[in-house]
């Protein structure tokens, strides 16, 4: 087996009734321990190829699937959703339609509970995950009581009660306001520096991925444009327009120096990267 | 407040196994649908009310719901009066005989009055029942208790989670009507009933297609979180039928059991 944890090859998809490949001919690995970042506009491909991840593509979705997707060693195609559940954890966009249970650590329970899991083993793995995501002390309350950003950080910590290798998050932050995300970020930063978990995240803000991934795939129209270290991808202004991402701010203040002439030792990306930049000039 | 959604408390009620109650509630339905006797009922109906108060519910809920059912009630006593039938007159003719055709129609039996009462009573003390074990009952302990009675988990957590979906749909309605209303329309407030009528596609075909995607989606986060992996689901919280669970229960069959008979005797 190698050393990859997700392995795509040939990927493609159509959604059941569509004429359009939703994704087109995608090869991507992700090595355990990266966290990659997938960016591209709406309609992108993003969610779609999430969803891929865990099999709800195309097991509860239907469409027609070519090529093959590999998670963990199980071949996703031919691996029931629940199955994989075991290996891929599975955060969505909107913090309420994931949260379906009564009380916090119901929500929580759920998924071990699926799995059949001792009930003193699930009451550690509640008392583990909530702690991971911050949320210890809120077992005996409701979901529907928690602002956005904790529901989320629920849902995390509800995926993470499964013991996942790979937790996918798709656009965790879109519909969360800034207190929020930057406590979801927190705890993603915290998974990946801490307990090593692959990550991938759909996301369409590119300070995030250019903080946080190893690598960002670019995505449009169901193809993938460019997979590479958040540095290279971020300086090349002609695919970020193709792919109508915008830029980090620090990276467009940095390309916009250089446009000027002057020349810059790396290419900063991010805020300290930013920082250290503007002191060398000065 | 519904009268499905839980009401935090302490009282023995909502102590009480939920096996112990979705039996009583079951076992008492049946008795109601079979009591045809006013004194049978009545008696029913003193029980339940008792156990509303005993379980602190807010009996003001109870009585706005009944107001809802009120024109309902009427309906069925008229309706029972007009058409069942029964030797003793009350109205005859219900139209009089001076209108054209129709004139001279219609008799309102003493009979079907009562028995349109009796059905009317029989509606109340089942809405009145269900909030006993619905009301005292949170929804993860209900299914648990409806697994514990043997269906199948799958279902009755399907269920259970439509159940625990109306406040939310309750809350999507009325954001549809707030954002029906911003826009000057106020038919749901001031319309007529014609008027009201023809408008609920607006705010019905936007609620299901809201819903029908929402529960797409959360089958695909109960998906991602293995349910129907295993058929030896575990539960973190489990019933345990206890010694005082037991000996209600006997009660609930002993006193299901003489409405029985009651009802024969009687």
């Amino acid at each position: 087996m190698a050393a990859e944890l997700i392995r795509i090859t040939g990927l493609s998809y159509r959604y059941p009734g569509s004429k359009k490949w939703a994704l087109q001919d995608i090869n991507l690995t992700v090595a355990p321990g990266e966290l990659v970042a997938l960016m591209g506009e709406n309609g992108a491909g993003k969610t779609t190829l999430c969803q891929c991840l865990n099999g709800i593509i195309p097991h509860s979705r239907g469409g027609r699937l070519k090529g093959r997707v590999m998670v963990a060693g199980l071949d996703t195609a031919t691996t029931l959703v629940a199955r994989l559940a075991l290996k891929v954890g599975m955060v969505l966009e909107d913090p309420e339609t994931q949260l379906f249970t009564t009380l916090v650590k119901n929500e929580v329970a759920f998924g071990p509970e699926n799995l059949g899991r001792p009930a003193g083993e699930i009451r550690r793995t509640i008392t583990w995950a909530l702690e991971v995501v911050g949320l210890q002390g809120y077992e005996e309350r409701p979901p529907a009581a928690l602002s956005g950003g904790q529901k989320q950080r629920l849902a995390i910590a509800a995926a993470l009660a499964m013991q996942p290798q790979v937790l996918v998050l798709d656009e965790p932050t879109s519909q969360l306001d800034p207190v929020g995300s930057s406590e979801v970020l927190a705890v993603i930063r915290d998974l990946k520096e801490r307990y090593g978990l692959t990550i991938v995240i759909a996301t369409h803000d590119s300070e995030t991925a250019a903080a946080f991934a190893d690598r960002v795939c670019v995505l449009k129209e169901g193809r993938v444009l460019a997979c590479d270290s958040p540095r290279v991808v971020f300086r090349d202004r002609e695919l970020l327009r193709q792919a109508w991402v915008r830029p980090p701010q620090v990276a467009a203040l940095a390309d916009y120096i250089q446009a000027r002439g002057v020349d810059l030792a790396g290419f900063p990306i991010n805020l300290p990267e930013g920082r250290r930049m503007v002191t060398e000039l000065l | 407040m519904s009268l499905i959604e839980y009401y935090p408390g302490h009282t023995f009620i909502h102590r009480l196994d939920p096996r112990v109650k979705i039996l009583a509630l079951l076992l008492t339905t049946t008795a109601i649908f079979i009591s045809e006797n006013f004194l049978v009922i009545g008696v029913i109906c003193l029980t339940v009310f008792t156990l509303w108060l005993a379980a602190r519910l807010p009996v003001r809920v109870l009585g706005r719901y009944f107001k809802l059912l009120l024109g309902l009630f009427t309906f069925v006593i008229i309706m029972q009066g007009l058409f069942l039938g029964g030797p003793t007159a009350l109205v005859k003719p219900v139209i009089p005989a001076a209108v054209p055709l129709i004139g001279g129609l219609g008799r309102l039996s003493l009979e079907g009055v009562v028995f349109g009462i009796l059905l009317s009573l029989r509606l109340i003390v089942l809405v009145a029942l269900m909030p006993l074990v619905t009301m005292t009952t949170p929804i993860h302990l209900f299914a648990l208790g409806l697994v514990r009675l043997g269906l199948p988990y799958r279902i009755a957590y399907t269920a259970t989670t439509a159940i625990n979906l109306i406040p939310t749909l309750e809350k999507e309605a009325a954001a549809i009507i707030a954002a029906q209303k911003m826009r000057g329309f106020t038919v749901f407030e001031r319309g007529n009933f014609g008027q009201k009528l023809r408008a609920y596609p607006t705010l019905v075909v936007p609620l299901i297609i809201g819903a029908m995607r929402k529960a797409q989606l959360m089958g695909v986060a109960m998906d991602a979180r293995a349910f129907g992996y295993s058929t030896r689901r575990t539960y973190v919280e489990d019933i345990k039928m206890t010694a005082g669970d037991r000996l209600v229960l006997a009660g609930v069959i002993g006193y299901n059991l003489a409405i029985l008979v009651a009802n024969f005797v009687l």
